[in-house]
């Protein structure tokens, strides 16, 4: 399979530590997601996601492109990125709802936006630029964020709601995003969920996230892709397949990376959560 | 209310000069101040830079310790953060910081390790580019050929040092502590040249004559030109070996005139 589609299956973020056994043993995963910076350039990276694409249908997610930029994207950077594209025929494209570069410097980490009317504009300009450019449709996740703006004026499930209807992008549904910033906001997640429009839901992220303890028994979410998905978190994944339907599901890992093994299992729990649906729904 | 452009200014300076400057006001900060929640993005900022600075220095980070280099990244990540998203092509400049860093000043090899480093880095991380084709310069009579200019697999770099660092470096990343045991500092200086061989890496030594010659060449200076001014060299081997190498990947010819 040459450029594959992604398939309504579970697959897994592919990391360094694991390209050497993942070349070496092909294991029965549907689909592999990896990080598109991490492969901008050449090298054994490289040549090791041109052997996988043979193999595995491939989905490119980029942590760099800054969809929110004020100042604008960097052209230099999405041309790389549509190399890639070009290289690898990636089955899906995403990127996230944030900003990360200001004044020239890249702050290399996922910043959030206010939701305002004048910050879903330029979201959805870059949007649209970045799908005319890679002649594709891409996908946008939401964040998951520590901080929120006073003079923010929209929710941001209708923000991102916004940038699909007006783009015509899809939706990236991290679940655990959902509920680190559900947790941290005091939002509804299920409102969250129920109010995304159902059918530019294309993928679902899954992933582990840590408890940070504050003062007076309060606790602050972060979403550090360091440990197994949380039980509450799988119940809300639950609730997203009943509402999406069987999307592609990947589960994310990062930090204190575990074996392969472990990580397939991850995925194969979220493969057993969408037979269940699939039993659970009527033809 | 501050346009997304200011407040996005007002947040990088935080970042940056970790000072407050006013986007605080626009946080919310129910349960935890705005400064403590910009802190937790600052963190990961510094952290994720410093992670990838480790990723393209190990021997640095071997030689000076996590605690030291996690300091000399994190002020090196301030004065010079990355300009881009793509962090393996972020630290050009960590040698030139290395070397004005008073705190490693004791470590005077150090900025060359570094220096190395991101010689081998930019090696491993280098587009794919066919070699030149020999063949192609066959036909060229002797006044052509003193003007070819080469064009250098983008793969190599060339790198001087007064101290042995390609022993130092390897012997760090080996953790042979006998081989490091032997290096003698004061052995003179090293010339080496940095490419990807296939998959791998290779540092090896020329010498001086031929490193000088290579040095010209590879910056495309005319080929008759650069023979005239390193003829202490074996310029027929080293040729020969450049090219059977694929250390060229295409050549052009200078109008000026390469030999007076």
């Amino acid at each position: 399979m040459v450029g594959g589609a992604v398939p309504a299956g579970a697959g897994i973020g592919l990391r360094f530590q694991h390209h050497q056994e993942v070349l070496a043993t092909r294991p029965a995963i549907p689909w592999l997601e990896v990080h598109t910076e991490n492969y901008l350039v050449g090298g054994a990276s490289a040549r090791t996601l041109e052997l996988l694409r043979r193999d595995y249908p491939i989905s490119l997610h980029g942590v760099g492109l800054g969809l929110g930029n004020a100042e604008g994207i960097d052209m230099a950077h999405l041309g790389r990125i549509r190399d890639v594209v070009r290289r690898i025929k990636p089955g899906l494209v995403s990127e996230h709802v944030s900003w990360s570069s200001v004044g020239g410097a890249y702050l290399a980490d996922l910043f959030p936006l206010p939701m305002t009317e004048e910050a879903l504009d330029i979201v959805c300009r870059h949007v649209a630029l970045t799908q005319d450019f890679l002649e594709r449709q891409i996908l946008i996740e939401n964040p998951s964020t520590y901080l929120r703006f006073e003079h923010s004026t929209i929710a941001e499930w209708d923000f991102i709601a916004a940038v699909a209807t007006r783009t015509g992008c899809g939706i990236l549904c991290d679940v655990n995003n959902i509920f680190v910033s559900a947790s941290n906001h005091g939002w509804d997640a299920s409102d969250y969920l129920a109010n995304l429009p159902v059918a530019a839901v294309a993928e679902i992220h899954l992933a582990g996230h840590a408890v940070r303890e504050l003062q007076q028994g309060a606790v602050l979410l972060i979403d550090d892709h360091g440990s197994r998905v949380a039980p509450d978190v799988w119940a809300l994944y639950e609730e997203a397949l009943n509402r999406f339907g069987e999307v592609p599901t990947l589960v994310e890992w990062d930090s204190n990376v575990p074996s392969l093994d472990v990580l397939i299992g991850e995925a194969q729990q979220a493969s057993r959560y969408m037979e269940n649906t699939r039993d659970a729904v009527p033809a | 209310m501050p346009s997304l452009r200011e407040l996005q200014q007002s947040i990088g300076r935080s970042m940056v000069a970790g000072i407050e400057v006013g986007a605080s006001s626009c946080i919310v900060g129910a349960g935890l101040a705005p400064q403590e929640r910009l802190g937790i993005y600052r963190n990961t900022f510094i952290s994720t830079v410093a992670r990838a600075l480790r990723l393209t220095f190990p021997a640095v980070h071997r030689l000076v310790g996590a605690d030291f280099f996690d300091g000399a990244a994190q002020i090196f990540t301030l004065e010079r953060p990355p300009k881009g998203a793509d962090l393996n092509a972020y630290g050009e400049e960590f040698a030139s910081f290395l070397e004005r860093f008073e705190a490693a000043a004791t470590l005077a090899y150090l900025p060359d390790v570094a220096r190395l480093e991101w010689a081998v880095n930019r090696a491993l991380h280098a587009q794919e580019a066919p070699s030149l084709d020999v063949t192609e310069l066959a036909d060229l009579g002797p006044a052509d050929q003193a003007r070819i200019c080469f064009a250098a697999h983008p793969s190599i770099s060339t790198i001087r040092s007064a101290f042995p660092v390609d022993a130092i470096w390897k012997a760090v990343l080996e953790q042979d502590d006998q081989a490091m045991g032997a290096v003698n500092l004061s052995s003179g200086p090293v010339h080496l040249l940095v490419e990807r061989l296939g998959e791998h890496v290779d540092v090896s030594r020329l010498d001086v004559a031929a490193w000088n010659l290579s040095l010209t060449l590879f910056g495309g200076s005319p080929l008759g030109l650069a023979l005239e001014r390193h003829a202490d060299a074996d310029a027929p081997s080293l040729l020969a070996a450049h090219l059977s190498a694929g250390r060229f990947i295409s050549y052009s010819r200078s109008d000026a005139k390469a030999v007076s």
